[in-house]
């Protein structure tokens, strides 16, 4: 459908760019009474007075909006599922073109078969259906999805952006600018692109092969890729700034946090751990203690297991206060991982750990308070520290405003810079995936209205809104999918991936139990 | 089709349904015209049984009167169901309902807007009407250009009436094609900016007979009555919301069964 020429036609007949982009009424409502009124001004015309100017000011009211409406369709409410979701991404409509069998294609989205198995899914939270039952399975029915792959797009435009840090977040706003038909570069400090999906996040939970293919879908449509190179030290900014129209920071948060107690020099750092076992390194470490409780944390416990190794997890918190995707730390349970909630190391020796018993009343956000003279050893041999990690963003001092986590401060994705644009872990410290991809999404649509100096209230405005073809179904009182797992005898012995999948009927039965809701919930 | 859309359909026509005008002409000025209508709706409509409230209030306040029939009359109602009648029997908010169907950009009202009818109920409706003697709400009604300006002026065959189209006639065409405009846009619009009848009722929501309840612990804080609502209240978490017209859209369609409606 073509909404510019819909809107051309507005133009000139007021309702017509509605018939056109086929919504019949609408065009017929639009021109009764933009023709309706004026019909009846000729009828009753008497005199012309100040206030018949009102009324033309009015009727180019109605002339403007039935141009805008014509230009950008029509809209709908955002369900909770779409308002909660970080990417951006609208999981009724997927749901629904999986439900109905659809010919149509849910528009590309970068990273989406990597969301489909890692992303903690605050949409399935609010989800309508719990209602009923339980919410849908919105994040597993990412592979029902017809996916299209996008081609190589022609360079229409002569500004170049570099991009620094080819983790999702730079992926996703070199993809969006390119396909808008800039010119993109991306400056990766490491061999492969990626960041820590292709570097840290384990084999088990994102296969290699996904995310490479994912990589290459993306880098296919014509991306400059230059890896190796680490800004700040084999390049500076001030060479970047020259040379290129804008540059991009997501560069993620890689340097790990410190607990500051005696002996931490003794424990081994997260991050290197999950590099090495991703390049095909075996550790042997005994008794492993791992302290923390995110994602970072869980994944080395769970690899650490798969080696042979007998791991517990030290977390200060209680175990719902976790970070850390849900489903992963289920998984981690059943794979009879121990976790120790509410504990945090005091002194770290050789051989052995003071672990010191904490409480914190007020959950989450609250502050933690050691209990007196709880301490007590736990034996192990080696311990392993994943307590969070802040952004590395010393190569951008002087340019930048940061805060005093060393995260750059934006707004809508503009930093204190005009040239510079931030996004991803740089930008919120540990988040995930799909705050990533939706701020690589954001960032380049803010890019593209900087370089073509658009106001961004004058850009929101006139960005379409996409238009599905979605039915309304019945509803039913099918229960909840249970997604097959692998057995855990099994799974804890090898990397395959631990989830399976299901057969296209069954991913369309549980799609049919959406509601809908922008379709079914309208006054 | 909902119990609440048929008995707008009848509400209508029972108040808008004096036939014999179309031989007669003018307009009904029997003994029914003494009684009023609880909600918005032109008395001087060529079709219409009843008076409007609003006319009348302004008619009492125009002669320097305490209107206490009318005050009683808005009290009375609005204790027992609160802004219940906008969501049931009004015309004008039914025609708006409609309006809303139709497929367009949708946009939302800023949240201040909901106060101007306060704004018009003291100002236009009250002191201007006072000070002037003449009803000024009545003059840029949207709803007596629809119902009553336009079909008179139309239907005027001596050209008496055609006579005396002004520019204050033109200005009421202007307001109504504004109106209808931002009520395809935005939810009831006119009824959440404008109507002094529902700010008059908008105050008892709170003291009302008839009351919704959230059920906070059932409630999953899906949304979904709101997104239902025709008025746009966010029902889960303000149950006796200002702009509630209390249509029980939501206690209907609630997945979770959180809300109730009690009279008590
Ligand atoms: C172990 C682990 C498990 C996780 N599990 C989940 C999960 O289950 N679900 C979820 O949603 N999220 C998870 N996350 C979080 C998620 O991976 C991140 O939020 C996301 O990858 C952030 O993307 P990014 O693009 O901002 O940064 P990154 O992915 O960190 O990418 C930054 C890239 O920039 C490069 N770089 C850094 N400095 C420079 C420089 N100076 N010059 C050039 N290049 C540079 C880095 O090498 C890296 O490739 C996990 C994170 C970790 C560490
Ligand atoms: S529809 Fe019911 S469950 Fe959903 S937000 Fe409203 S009150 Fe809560």
């Amino acid at each position: 459908m073509n909404y510019g020429r819909a809107a051309l036609i507005s133009t000139f007949v007021v309702g017509g760019g509605q018939m056109y982009s086929g919504r019949f009424w609408t065009g017929i409502c639009f021109a009764v009474i933009f023709y309706g009124s004026i019909v009846l001004m000729i009828n009753i015309w008497t005199e012309l007075n100040p206030a018949f100017w009102g009324l033309v000011a009015v009727w180019i009211l109605v002339w403007l909006f039935n141009i805008y409406d014509a230009y950008k369709g029509m809209s709908y409410e955002k369900p909770q599922c779409e308002k909660t979701c970080p990417a951006g991404i609208a999981p009724w409509i997927y749901i629904n073109l999986v439900a109905t069998e659809s010919k149509q294609y849910y528009p590309f989205v970068p990273f989406f078969d990597t969301l489909e198995r890692i992303c903690p899914a605050p949409c399935e939270e609010h989800c309508t259906r719990q209602g009923i039952n339980s919410s849908v399975a919105i994040k597993y029915l990412k592979s029902g999805v017809k996916k299209t792959i996008p081609s190589f797009k022609q360079k229409t435009k002569k500004e170049k952006i570099a991009i620094v840090g080819a983790g999702p977040c730079g992926l996703t706003t070199a993809y969006y600018l390119a396909y808008k038909g800039y010119e993109a570069v991306i400056y990766e400090k490491e061999k492969i692109p990626g960041g820590v999906l292709a570097t840290l996040i384990p084999e088990f939970r994102l296969p290699k092969s996904t995310i490479d293919k994912e990589i290459e879908n993306i880098l296919n449509i014509g991306i400059g890729l230059k890896c190796g190179i680490e800004i700040g030290k084999d390049l500076s900014m001030d060479e970047l700034l020259k040379k290129y129209d804008a540059v991009f920071i997501g560069t993620g948060a890689w340097k790990p946090e410190k607990l500051g107690i005696p002996g931490e020099e003794n424990a081994l750092i997260g991050f290197n751990i999950l590099e090495q076992i991703k390049k095909g390194k075996n550790f042997n470490l005994g008794r492993v203690g791992v302290i923390g409780g995110g994602n970072t944390a869980i994944d080395i416990a769970r690899s650490l297991t798969r080696q042979g190794n007998e791991v517990k997890i030290y977390y200060r918190r209680s175990i719902e206060d976790m970070p850390a995707e849900q489903e992963n730390r289920i998984e981690t349970q059943e794979e009879g991982i121990e976790i120790i909630p509410l504990t945090l190391p005091k002194e770290i020796k050789k051989d052995r750990v003071t672990m010191v018993k904490t409480e914190c009343p007020e959950g989450r956000n609250g502050p933690v308070k050691m209990i007196q003279a709880s301490e007590f050893n736990v034996a192990l041999d080696n311990v392993v520290m994943a307590v969070g990690q802040q952004p590395e963003t010393d190569f951008l001092k002087g340019y930048v405003k940061l805060d005093k986590f060393s995260r750059i401060i934006t707004k809508n994705g503009k930093t204190s810079h005009p040239k510079i644009f931030a996004g991803g872990d740089v930008v919120l410290g540990s988040a995930t995936v799909a705050h990533a991809v939706g701020h690589g999404m954001k960032t380049a649509k803010r890019i593209d209205f900087y370089l073509k100096r658009i106001p961004l209230f004058l850009g929101r405005l006139f960005s379409k809104t996409y238009q599905p073809k979605v039915k309304l179904l019945p509803i039913n009182d099918i229960n909840r999918i249970t997604i097959p797992h692998r057995d855990i005898e099994e799974r804890i012995h090898d990397f395959e991936e631990v989830e399976l999948k299901v057969s296209k009927e069954e991913l369309k039965r549980e799609a049919t139990r959406c509601l809908s809701c922008p379709l079914r919930y309208r006054p | 089709m909902s119990l609440k859309r048929i008995i707008q359909i009848i509400a209508t026509i029972i108040q808008n349904s004096y036939i014999p005008v179309f031989f007669s002409g003018g307009i009904y000025q029997g003994i029914l015209k003494k009684g009023c209508v609880p909600i918005l709706n032109c008395w001087g409509c060529p079709l219409a049984w009843y008076s409007c409230p609003m006319g009348a209030l302004q008619h009492f306040i125009g002669l320097k009167l305490i209107p206490f029939y009318i005050l009683g009359f808005f009290g009375t109602i609005g204790m027992v169901i609160g802004r219940m009648s906008c969501g049931w029997i009004c015309p004008f908010g039914f025609f708006q309902d409609l309006l809303y169907k139709i497929k367009s950009v949708k946009m939302k009202l800023p949240k201040w807007c909901s106060y101007i009818k306060y704004v018009i109920l003291i100002g236009v409706a009250g002191i201007a009407v006072y000070l002037t003697g003449e009803q000024w709400f009545c003059k840029l009604c949207p709803n007596g250009t629809l119902i009553a300006g336009i079909p008179l002026i139309l239907a005027d065959k001596t050209g008496d009436l055609r006579a005396l189209v002004g520019w204050h006639f033109y200005m009421k065409i202007a307001i109504l094609i504004f109106v209808i405009l931002f009520s395809i846009i935005i939810k009831r619009f006119f009824c959440r900016t404008f109507c002094p009848i529902g700010a008059i009722y908008s105050i008892f929501n709170r003291f009302s007979l008839l009351k919704l309840k959230i059920d906070k612990e059932k409630c999953i804080e899906c949304k979904s009555c709101q997104m239902a609502c025709p008025m746009d209240v966010p029902i889960y978490r303000a149950s006796n919301h200002i702009d509630c017209i209390r249509c029980l859209d939501c206690v209907k369609i609630c997945p979770t069964k959180a809300i109730k409606y009690e009279l008590r």
